[in-house]
């Protein structure tokens, strides 16, 4: 982050164009079709296309299924761009890389159709063959690419390349769009719209949960409990929509139970004064205990239909995904603009500093703490409702995944700093990386080495940055 | 401290050593036990005691060289698997590449030190954060297990090596003659040496520590890879004491190992413990953990004691210093 974050410059127009094109895009994705066959309701490009009647509808089955993925990834660049003015030209390249990466995988798949069995739909020149994404896609790299261009009202300050890496969120966007260009040009199917909502939706809840560590460890504390009270909210929730519970209350019920878990662990931090890591290494113990022996090993099952809230697609996007992202955007504004959110910063980076400006650390450190238990049981609804079974047991080493997340978004462990964008790029980086094993015939034994090579790589890449910046 | 000249009566010295960390957790540990004796009478006996300190060696090794990290303010996540790493490259160079066993259990050793030695590295060298490094680590030594040993069990191992594990030398269990020697050799090594005296200096303030002149980057790799080879040691033990090699072997026993460690009265900050309070945790863990399940209190609801315990032991002692600093 640079450093006047404090002063927002005056805003060019031109800095919300990601956030714009995003909106277009996405609109075009999901509008598209409806107009072209409004009795089906609203629903994505590539479900239509999977249909019997792509063929009528006249759309080709030619790698739509990148084009919410770069609209996804140019919301998260525009909002980035609009939090960090400084960085805009690095966004700006970023973002013409996302397009042409779209493009490049475009042409792939269209390759792959006009290669494969013979299809009605070819018509004479490959161009003339692109569908509507190709030219939404150029377009949008056009534009991304002028953003940089055009000379602004703000004089940024000079551009090198070595600003392209100035932050993790640089850093770790590089290594998805590499992951992606690398394992896609192995094998294409890896960027398929099943596969990466699959992906997406399957882990965002490790996103959710990330987002509260970022907050707690920003502050200077750390949780490691997280992965117990996603284990025993799950089944709290799935026990009480099975005696009768309304669905609604069900998801609520969490929530309310986590933040006073996370209430009771800040109090203890707080006011009784013991260091956040011995609590929350205790009360790790005290959940899993309780959940084994409330649950009894008991898996829950029979839920209610209305109960599956990760299951459900408003407007065909799966609802993890949803919430992830509306998350991820309100906790990374209101961590930048409210006044608690900069406290947090404030705490994290220098707690006497921060008392003799007459910040109360321990109402600081209760709020991150009730927070954190609130994010928690969001995650732990997310994970309850995405299978028709919920496991008696924490999902096996939960914390790790969620603070590697944080960690590998930039949150410095010592507290002061760290970004909401950032922690859930890296959850979706490393989950990434762990799918893309799959598609490369990594054997499985292997997995988890190449994982921790790899979270090892991401860790050296942000330190040496860090290193350059300071030099 | 205290500044009068006068000698402490026998009294004031008893009062002492009874309100610090070390006495505190004992007196907790001694009411913890009398009162599990008095709940099932197969807890105090010598071979149930015995047994007990066979299942904490491998728990007691490791948190030696974590008290020493924990000291200096560091941590170290990745001890768990680097003992699965160890247990597997011990059965693997053994069965697979067909070493001679003692050479096996060398390199065995030799891995989990290695293991240490890049931990250390990495930390002193790159500087990355002691528990972002031993974080990746963890993945990464727990995947070069399950990679080498591909979810196969190496078994059939010769009598002799069972020895160190399961066998018994002058009554009391063999790997329990090795950790007391352990114990009290590193004890001593932090409480009576340079090195012990450098290691407080670190954790109370690193920066200072260098400028006096200490060779802190030495002294934090050592420690990192001194981490390494009890790991190793401990996984060694593990494997004569349940007499196979899984790579999932250790999961999850840093956190027994930190808790202990913390237990016992060091920071978690850096700059104050002892080897000995560590043990008081380790053995009243242990003890809780043996002493319920006998009293019918099954296995899971233990976790939900020691995890009590851990908070209450903290804040009690919380508690008594303040007091002790004010007075």
């Amino acid at each position: 982050m640079n450093k006047d974050k404090s002063a927002p410059t005056p805003r060019h127009l031109l800095d919300f164009l990601g956030i714009a094109l995003a909106v277009v895009i996405i609109g075009a994705y999901f509008l598209l079709p409806f107009v072209i066959q409004p009795e089906r309701g609203p629903s994505t490009v590539a479900v239509l296309t999977e249909s019997k009647n792509a063929n009528e509808l006249g759309l080709f089955k030619t790698g739509l299924e990148v084009v919410p993925l770069a609209a996804l990834g140019m919301l998260l660049l525009g909002l980035w761009n609009v939090l960090a003015p400084g960085a805009a030209r690095a966004i700006s390249l970023l973002m013409a890389l996302a397009g042409m990466l779209a493009l490049v995988y475009y042409i792939n798949f269209f390759r792959e159709t006009a290669l494969g069995p013979p299809n009605e739909w070819g018509e004479g020149t490959i161009i003339g063959s692109l569908g509507i994404a190709f030219w939404i896609m150029l377009g949008a790299s056009v534009a991304a690419a002028l953003q940089a261009l055009i000379p602004r009202s703000v004089p940024a300050p000079r551009y090198r390349l070595a600003k392209l890496f100035g932050n993790q969120e640089s850093v770790i966007l590089f290594g998805l769009l590499l992951l992606m260009i690398v394992i896609g040009l192995a094998n294409p199917r890896y960027l398929q719209e099943r596969n990466i909502s699959d992906n997406l939706a399957g882990n965002a809840y490790i996103a959710v949960a990330a987002l509260g560590m970022t907050m707690v460890i920003v502050t200077g504390n750390i949780d490691i409990s997280v992965g117990s009270l996603v284990g025993l909210l799950a089944v709290i929730s799935g026990r009480l929509v099975v005696a009768g519970t309304p669905a609604p209350l069900a998801w609520l019920a969490p929530l309310v139970i986590g933040g006073g878990f996370g209430a009771m662990i800040g109090f203890l931090v707080a006011y009784l004064r013991i260091p956040s890591i011995v609590v929350t290494l205790g009360m790790l113990s005290i959940i899993k205990g309780i959940l084994i022996i409330w649950a009894q090993g008991d898996r829950v099952r029979d839920m209610p239909a209305d109960y599956f809230l990760s299951q459900m697609r408003p407007l065909g996007i799966p609802m993890p995904i949803i919430i992830m992202v509306v998350l991820t955007i309100g906790v990374a504004l209101w961590m930048r603009y409210s006044a608690t959110g900069r406290a947090f910063y404030a705490l994290g980076g220098n707690v006497e500093a921060a008392r003799l400006s007459g910040l109360s650390r321990r109402r600081l450190v209760m709020t991150v703490f009730i927070l954190n238990g609130l994010f928690v049981g969001v995650a732990s609804v997310m994970y309850s409702t995405q299978f028709n079974i919920i496991q008696a047991t924490p999902p096996p080493a939960l914390e790790l995944s969620v603070i590697t997340a944080s960690v590998v978004g930039g949150v410095s462990i010592l507290g002061g700093t760290g970004t909401a964008v950032g922690s859930t790029m890296a959850t979706l980086l490393l989950n990434f990386i762990r799918s893309a094993m799959v598609f490369i015939n990594v054997s499985p034994f292997w997995l988890k080495a190449v994982q921790g090579l790899l979270i090892l790589v991401t860790v050296l890449a942000d330190l040496l940055r860090r290193r350059r910046q300071r030099l | 401290m205290q500044s009068e000249p006068r000698n402490p009566t026998v009294v004031e010295k008893l009062r002492r050593h009874l309100i610090s960390q070390e006495g505190v957790l004992f007196i907790i540990m001694l009411v913890s036990v009398l009162f599990l004796a008095t709940r099932t009478d197969k807890f105090l006996t010598v071979d149930n005691l015995l047994q007990q300190g066979r299942f904490m060696t491998e728990v007691g090794l490791i948190a030696i060289p974590m008290t020493y990290i924990i000291i200096t303010g560091g941590i170290d996540l990745s001890v768990g698997s680097i003992l699965g790493l160890t247990a597997i490259v011990l059965g693997w160079s053994w069965q697979e590449l067909g070493f001679p066993l003692e050479l096996a259990i060398g390199a065995g050793i030799l891995s989990g030190t290695l293991a240490g030695f890049v931990n250390g590295l990495f930390i002193v060298r790159v500087g990355v954060p002691p528990l972002i490094m031993t974080l990746a680590t963890l993945a990464l030594f727990r995947g070069l297990a399950e990679g080498i040993s591909k979810a196969r069990s190496a078994r059939g191992y010769p009598e002799w090596f069972f020895e160190l594990g399961q066998g018994e030398f002058l009554g009391i269990p063999t790997q329990l003659w090795l950790l007391i020697v352990a114990v009290v050799v590193f004890g001593i090594v932090l409480a009576r040496t340079q090195l012990g005296r450098a290691l407080y200096a670190i954790g109370n303030n690193e920066t200072g520590a260098r400028f006096s002149g200490l060779t802190v980057n030495r002294y934090l790799l050592l420690i990192y890879t001194f981490s390494g080879f009890m790991s190793g040691v401990a996984g060694y033990i593990f494997v004569s004491r349940v007499s196979t090699t899984r790579s999932d072997m250790g999961t999850g026993i840093e956190l027994d190992v930190i808790a202990a460690v913390v237990l016992g009265g060091t920071s978690i900050f850096g700059g104050t413990g002892s080897v000995a309070g560590t043990m008081i945790g380790v053995v009243l863990i242990q003890l809780l953990k043996n002493g319920l399940a006998l009293s019918g209190v099954t296995s899971d609801a233990t976790i939900v004691v020691i995890g009590s315990v851990l908070i209450f032991a903290i804040l009690v002692n919380n508690f008594i210093q303040t007091r002790r600093g004010g007075n």
